[in-house]
């Protein structure tokens, strides 16, 4: 099996082509394909580079920009508003989606059978990803307001007393931080059903049958087969994670001071406050190159798995 | 074999643009002026493009414009967005050799930021329909913010500054009356100094009438209003522009009192008065039953207080010039000036548009729909100032109008005073550090910037 798909994918254009009867290389053909790709993907990551080694303040209308080279990365780095930034994203990300999948996850658990009604609730429960960021960010503003916001009429109604929470940096912060889960967690929940609906029933009602219990079912069996789920599930969110804007300038505009200026947050201010858009720029590569570092970390673990997977089969 | 073609157009693209990047210095030159036609008759159907704020001024203007269009045969475009979004479309949309607007509204703060983008005032083209506008007539303590180093840029067009709203049906009711008399030994009314603000703000605050004082803490430019408002008031300016550069001028003891004084105020203010913004403080103000007692307003939003639709306050506000604090009395400005890109194609529609919109006839019609226009006969006309208690009130405001300090790093000087005027007031540090680190990162980008 490996050997076949090995001849499939190796010399792939060029067997393809002598297949067909052609000759000489298949790169025109690519070409067309390829330029479009760059031009729409790479080049707008390439400009946004190069825009990252010039000194370019956007109150000068584009006209005065000069060559610093490394200087706004050198100047990034001295920058204690970026690293107060950086630290407030990462915290953001390991506080929410760790979240985020414990709660998929035993929704998805919950929700892996069939009963009346079962289909609606499952349907429903995707509505928050479905709110526009910018909706749900205001809607949690008013939420959380002192005196007339739902959650504190709760809190007042069942004895506690009001939290004002956009006004203090530790609830501001976790604030963000739950509104968040509430509107992305749902999407986690629709992938880890989706792959526990994949997960063969046989080896479960086996394992069942062997006398384990739900416990061990889930940790020998069900976290095992759903691991790739899992590990897709959280580059997903890491990758949206990364990028929050729009929900948190709505509902706290990074404030109170700069307690929820995220790495975005900070990156619009610095562009559209500061006017300083190589220097912006340089956090965006910055940023990109983060999303990298994520992305390639959880995608060869999730290759290492298949390849597992194939030498198990192979055996 | 795709590897290599990769790597290759990466480079290549790599060094397109950085070609295409590099080549940013070149400036092209200004379109030639266009000719006058000598008729005053409406010429041919021409459109312009105007970027503006957001709020009851320009939507009444808004009304007004098939008048103009009638007039002149200029259609236009206004788009408004809110104040934060327009910075960021204008620096975006207008540039040195292109615009996508004829006209910009720029929000006080902003004109040195712009500058070198804008067509100075002196430059703009004669109307054909109405007058150029009278330097003149714009009220004397607006007439500066639309000028930057000695040039005239823009036209302001709204007398937008701090006026203090009082709760009129608090201070006349006989029984609150009575029982401030006896505590505090003066009488309830429109309080004129900070030391009555706040004997007043506590009556109602500890009385569970009403919260005492409206803060605003939204955004950094409204941090920034707060404290020079703070500031002035006790004595000290910010930035001053000393010796031809810009310097940091703050009295650190006249700065501490400033601010433990805000804090005595932000203990009678609403929950969550730590981040009040603009929303925050009309609901609180206007749609909450106990609401505040007394604070100040932008005059530009007075129309939404005086809406019986929406606000339960209308026809029960007070209005007066900030109350005076110990060392001085204080009006913050946030007016708007109307200015026109360098690069617009359209100078002449432009500038008759805004001709039209600071003219008497429409500033009188501005003034009857509860805004506020810079244009000082239309202010302090005795017709309107009988049945519109603002004006009166505006005109001992900009009496003693301060502003907010002017020049391109402005944004992050806003982002300093936010950060540790938040730390502050709040007590999440000691005032003095916070003043001592306001003033030490001032001075570094001051110094940064080469001032």
């Amino acid at each position: 099996m490996k050997s076949s798909r090995r001849q499939a994918t190796k010399p792939s254009g060029v067997v393809a082509l002598q297949r067909a009867g052609g000759r000489g290389s298949p790169v025109p053909f690519l070409l067309p394909a390829l330029l479009i790709v760059f031009a729409v993907l790479i080049f707008p990551i390439l400009f946004s580079f190069v825009v990252s080694l010039f000194d370019w303040p956007l109150s000068a209308g584009g006209g005065e920009r000069s060559f610093v080279g490394l200087g706004n990365y050198s100047e990034l780095f001295r920058d204690p508003g970026f690293w107060n930034s950086l630290l407030l994203q990462l915290g953001f990300i390991f506080i929410a989606i760790p979240l985020e999948l414990v709660l998929g996850l035993g929704a998805a658990l919950l929700l892996n059978r069939e009963f009346r009604g079962g289909r609606v609730i499952r349907a429903l429960m995707l509505l928050p990803v479905f709110f526009l960021p910018v909706v749900s960010g205001m809607t949690w503003r008013f939420m959380l307001q002192p005196r007339y916001g739902a959650l504190n009429n709760l809190l007042v109604n069942i004895g506690l007393p009001e939290i004002t929470w956009l006004a203090n940096a530790g609830t501001a912060y976790a604030a963000i931080i739950m509104q968040d889960i509430w509107r992305m967690w749902p999407f986690v929940f629709m992938l880890l059903y989706a792959g526990l609906a994949g997960i063969p029933t046989e080896l479960l009602e086996a394992a069942e049958i062997d006398g384990a219990n739900f416990s061990k079912r889930l940790f020998k069996i069900i976290l095992p087969l759903l691991y790739p789920t899992i590990l897709t599930a959280l580059l997903l969110r890491i990758i949206d994670a990364l990028r929050i804007f729009s929900e948190v300038y709505v509902m706290t505009e990074g404030g109170p001071g700069m307690a929820t200026t995220l790495f975005s947050l900070y990156t619009h201010r610095i562009a559209f406050g500061h006017m300083k858009v190589g220097l912006s720029s340089a956090m965006a590569i910055f940023l990109l190159i983060i999303s990298i570092v994520f992305a390639i970390t959880l995608v060869r673990k999730n290759m290492s798995l298949e390849q597992l997977e194939e030498r198990g089969g192979g055996q | 074999m795709k590897s290599k073609i990769s790597v290759f157009l990466i480079v290549l693209l790599l060094a397109m643009s950085m070609t295409v990047f590099a080549n940013g210095d070149k400036e092209t030159a200004a379109p030639a002026a266009d000719a006058a036609p000598a008729a005053a008759q409406p010429g041919p159907a021409r459109t312009i493009n105007v970027l503006l704020w957001d709020d009851p001024y320009p939507k009444a203007l808004q009304a007004m414009l098939p008048e103009f269009t009638a007039a002149t045969g200029i259609t236009v475009n206004i788009e408004m967005l809110q104040p934060p979004q327009v910075l960021t479309k204008t620096a975006v949309a207008v540039t040195a050799t292109s615009t996508d607007y004829d006209v910009v509204g720029i929000d006080e703060g902003n004109v040195p930021v712009f500058a070198s983008l804008l067509e100075p005032f002196n430059n703009w083209p004669a109307g054909k329909f109405y007058p150029k506008t009278d330097p003149n007539s714009v009220t004397p303590k607006m007439y500066s913010i639309g000028t930057w180093n000695g040039v005239q840029l823009g036209i302001p067009i709204n007398g937008n500054l701090y006026v203090w709203m009082t709760r009129k049906d608090l201070i006349e009711n006989p029984q609150y009356k009575q029982q401030f008399k006896a505590k505090y030994g003066y009488d309830l009314g429109i309080p004129k100094t900070f030391q009555e603000l706040l004997d007043m703000g506590t009556f109602f605050h500890t009385n569970g009438i009403a919260s005492g004082f409206g803060p605003f803490n939204g955004g950094p430019a409204g941090v920034l209003s707060e404290a020079v408002f703070m500031w002035e008031s006790f004595g000290t300016k910010f930035i001053d522009y000393v010796d031809g550069t810009f310097k940091v001028v703050l009295n650190e003891d006249r700065a501490v009192e400033g601010i433990e004084f805000y804090k005595k105020l932000m203990a009678i203010s609403p929950a969550g008065a730590e981040t009040m913004a603009h929303v925050e403080r009309q609901a609180a103000f206007a749609a909450d039953p106990k609401g505040v007692f007394s604070m100040f307003i932008w005059p530009a939003q007075i129309a939404a207080y005086e809406n019986p639709d929406t606000s339960m306050v209308a026809g029960k506000i007070a209005y007066s010039a900030p109350p005076a604090g110990p060392r001085g009395q204080a009006a913050v400005t946030g007016a708007w000036a109307l200015a026109i890109p360098s690069a617009s194609k359209n100078k002449d529609a432009a500038a008759e548009f805004i001709y039209w919109w600071s003219s008497k006839s429409v500033a009188d019609r501005l003034v009857q729909a509860n805004t506020i226009p810079a244009r000082t006969e239309s202010l302090t006309n005795p017709a309107f100032t009988a049945s519109k208690p603002q004006l009166p009130a505006l005109a001992a405001s900009m009496q003693v109008a301060a502003s907010r300090p002017r020049f391109k790093e402005i944004g992050q000087v806003q982002d300093v005073v936010k950060n540790y005027w938040i730390k502050g007031i709040t007590g999440a540090m000691p005032t003095r550090d916070a003043i001592r680190a306001i003033v030490k990162e001032t001075n570094e980008i001051l110094q940064k910037a080469g001032y």
